[in-house]
């Protein structure tokens, strides 16, 4: 296991008077914010909140104001209306104290691209206030944390999409951040970078990092995410409309040799024909809930039906994303 | 303070590792150092025929200070032009934002890689300037004065290309304004100043009667009859504070000048300095002349006459260049800090 080494803050930081939110909770505290570029709104009202130690999913169609919510959380823009902490700290009023705990990873995958692996986590360092020694140390273990020890001198114009995407997420991490945004971090990886990725960022969340991690790819937040917040039209979906979601029925994907006899054993439990959906050699059933699907599964064994596969046919994810999409209200 | 001219100090170097120090740009400078040898090598030459009081190097020394900064404002705007609207585009700029870097250190470290930049190209001419300085015996004053404004100009365009890089979304747009700028400069205040006097103009009456017989001592003994016409004169009076603004005026106010036997300036400089000082003088409306009255004609003032009657206008010009960088620079910051209130239309943030 490699070290994650603490760094303590560089440059002093003054505290303020301490609100009663900064002292109750780190994390991330999201709180009715709003941003429009002229008459586009591009997050009409965003709310959550993640707390330290976990790893929180932002998912919403594309357009659907996830970036620009991930660029007022990084301090690099305004809100119009409503509030933000960071690890206790508006990035508007206290934007260092923000910025020397909080990483960054954006979805544009900039890089200095005459500069070495190495040098570029060393500059991002300094830019961060570590004196020289102290930024070639971390850069030496940043380049092995995030496996590109191999690369460290070559310049960054020659790295892949994916080695890009992994120098990215050092630069994030080079001052120990205590909150991570990752804006679509798994994009152009390969599986077993993917795998090295979610590795990652669960042992950072134990460290008691706060995470949030916007990505298209749901199966893949659906493994490391311990919460997820849904955005659509700007909109944040409140918990209630995703545990309605998320108990609406959804498709099961049941595999039999014999199809017709499963397809028969289906109607004699009760469901009727229209429901059940053909998909290549499976059949599909909407079902609402586990539970459901666990009385179903009894009831077709006892039948004398001859299963080799019964799952959900969209993640949990997915799903929900889905349903809440194809409704159109959030709220 | 310490830990902003730290921040600067990571700027620039970065700044000068990523941008500047690339192939393309070393041979830029040996081209730049090839055409400077040749211009000095051809002058050596061509004005030895000239040569008075031995004052051919000081032609060749102000020379090449012109061409060094023909050159460096030539190159300046495109390679600070794109420093902070080039770095968006690469998706370098918001990841720098992002960290305890201020915008102020930003754009001063940018400014000062630009600068540093446009400074190499002078510190590659030195070796002529030595040569030339000594062949030309050039006053100490005159040497530190020209190179001392001539740094400043070549600061003043980096300047100007580094602000319009922050203020405009487009690196193409925002080097182009800045060649024009640095255009508009050089060469607009000129077609002002000429369009202005030629466009203005006062009728002139003169009034004379010269000398038709003489006597032994070269004295009109009897005139011709007043003759009077009517011409009209370009009042380039007028104008000469808009050449203030041009920066090869600038330098050529601002060195002390060395004259030959004559009164005549031995540089490019002195002979510059003469033209825009000549300039200042109002033609007088009303001439009368009477050549038994008055005498022969007076010999016109030679030009070091008219410099030392006249009023040096480059610390004016100066300061117009500095307020014009700083005003750039401040503009670049108000656009470029986060967290960003407004953004320009169509740009991204990151």
């Amino acid at each position: 296991m490699r070290n994650l080494a603490p760094v303590k803050p560089p440059r002093s930081t003054k505290l303020g008077a301490m609100t009663v939110a900064q002292l109750v909770s780190g994390g991330i505290v999201v709180d009715h914010v709003r941003r429009s570029f002229g008459s586009v709104h591009a997050v009409r009202d965003a709310s959550f909140t993640a707390m330290p130690g976990t790893v929180t999913g932002l998912i919403g169609p594309n357009g659907s104001g996830k970036t620009t919510l991930m660029l007022m959380l990084a301090s690099l823009l305004q809100p119009e209306g409503g509030s933000i902490r960071i690890a206790g700290f508006d990035p508007m009023d206290a934007t260092a104290e923000v910025r020397s705990r909080m990483g960054w990873m954006p979805d544009v995958l900039g890089s200095w691209a005459n500069l070495s692996v190495r040098s570029t986590l060393e500059y991002t360092a300094r830019m961060y206030g570590m004196d020289l020694p102290a930024a070639s140390a971390r850069a030496g273990e940043l380049v092995s944390i995030v496996d590109l020890a191999e690369l460290a001198s070559s310049p960054t114009r020659v790295l892949s999409r994916g080695q890009k995407q992994r120098l990215s997420l050092a630069r994030a991490l080079v001052h120990n951040p205590e909150v991570l945004l990752l804006d679509e971090p798994a994009s152009g990886l390969d599986p077993g970078a993917r795998t090295h990725l979610r590795v990652l960022v669960r042992r950072l969340a134990a460290e008691g990092k706060t995470i949030l991690v916007s990505s298209h790819v749901l199966a893949e937040l659906d493994e490391m995410a311990d919460g997820v917040v849904y955005i659509d039209g700007g909109v944040t979906a409140s918990a209630d409309v995703v545990a309605r979601s998320r108990a609406s029925a959804r498709p099961w994907r049941i595999r039999s040799s014999n199809i017709e006899a499963l397809r028969a054993s289906l109607i004699s439990v009760g469901i009727t024909d229209a429901e059940i959906t053909t998909d290549r050699k499976d059949l599909l059933v909407p079902l609402s809930g586990e539970d459901a699907a666990a009385t179903l599964l009894v009831s077709l064994i006892r039948s004398g039906v001859v299963i080799s596969a019964f799952a959900p046919a969209v993640g949990d994810l997915e799903h929900t994303f889905l349903d809440l999409s194809s409704s159109g209200d959030l709220t | 303070m310490s830990a902003f001219f730290t921040g600067v100090w990571v700027i620039l170097t970065l700044e000068l590792r990523q941008r500047v120090r690339t192939v393309s740009w070393y041979v830029l400078i040996g081209v730049f150092i090839g055409l400077i040898a040749i211009v000095t090598i051809v002058l050596s030459v061509a004005l030895r025929g000239f040569e008075v009081d031995n004052s051919g190097g000081a032609g060749v020394y102000s020379t090449i200070i012109y061409f060094v900064l023909l050159l460096g404002t030539l190159v300046a705007p495109a390679l600070s032009g794109n420093a902070i609207n080039g770095d968006r585009d690469a998706g370098t700029l918001a990841t720098t934002q992002v960290t305890l870097i201020t915008t102020w250190e930003l754009i001063i470290g940018k400014f000062l890689a630009a600068w540093v930049t446009a400074l190499a190209f002078l510190a590659a001419a030195v070796p002529f300037l030595i040569y030339a300085s000594i062949v030309g015996r050039l006053g100490g004053g005159a040497i530190a004065v020209s190179l001392l404004i001539l740094a400043v100009e070549l600061g003043v365009v980096a300047a100007i290309g580094v602000g319009l890089s922050g203020l405009v979304s487009r690196p193409l747009f925002s080097v182009v304004l800045s060649y024009l700028a640095v255009a508009a400069l050089s060469i607009g205040t000129l077609i002002a100043f000429t369009l202005g006097g030629l466009a203005v103009q006062s009728e002139v009456t003169n009034t004379s009667s010269y000398g038709v017989s003489y006597n032994d001592s070269g004295e009109a003994i009897s005139c011709s009859p007043r003759q009077t016409t009517r011409y009209p004169t370009p009042r380039f009076d007028l104008f000469w504070g808009v050449l203030a603004a041009n920066p090869y005026v600038v330098l050529a106010d601002a060195v002390p000048s060395t004259y030959d036997s004559n009164g005549y300036p031995t540089d490019l400089f002195g002979q510059v300095k003469f033209g825009i000082r000549s300039a200042q003088i109002t033609p007088e409306t009303e001439v009368e002349y009477d050549e038994c009255a008055d005498g022969p004609p007076e010999s016109s003032p030679t030009a070091r006459e008219v410099i030392d009657t006249t009023t040096p206008g480059w610390f004016v010009g100066l300061v117009i260049h500095l307020l014009l960088a700083a005003g750039a620079l401040t503009g670049a910051w108000a656009r470029t800090r986060t967290p960003a209130s407004r953004l320009s239309r169509g740009s991204r943030i990151a």
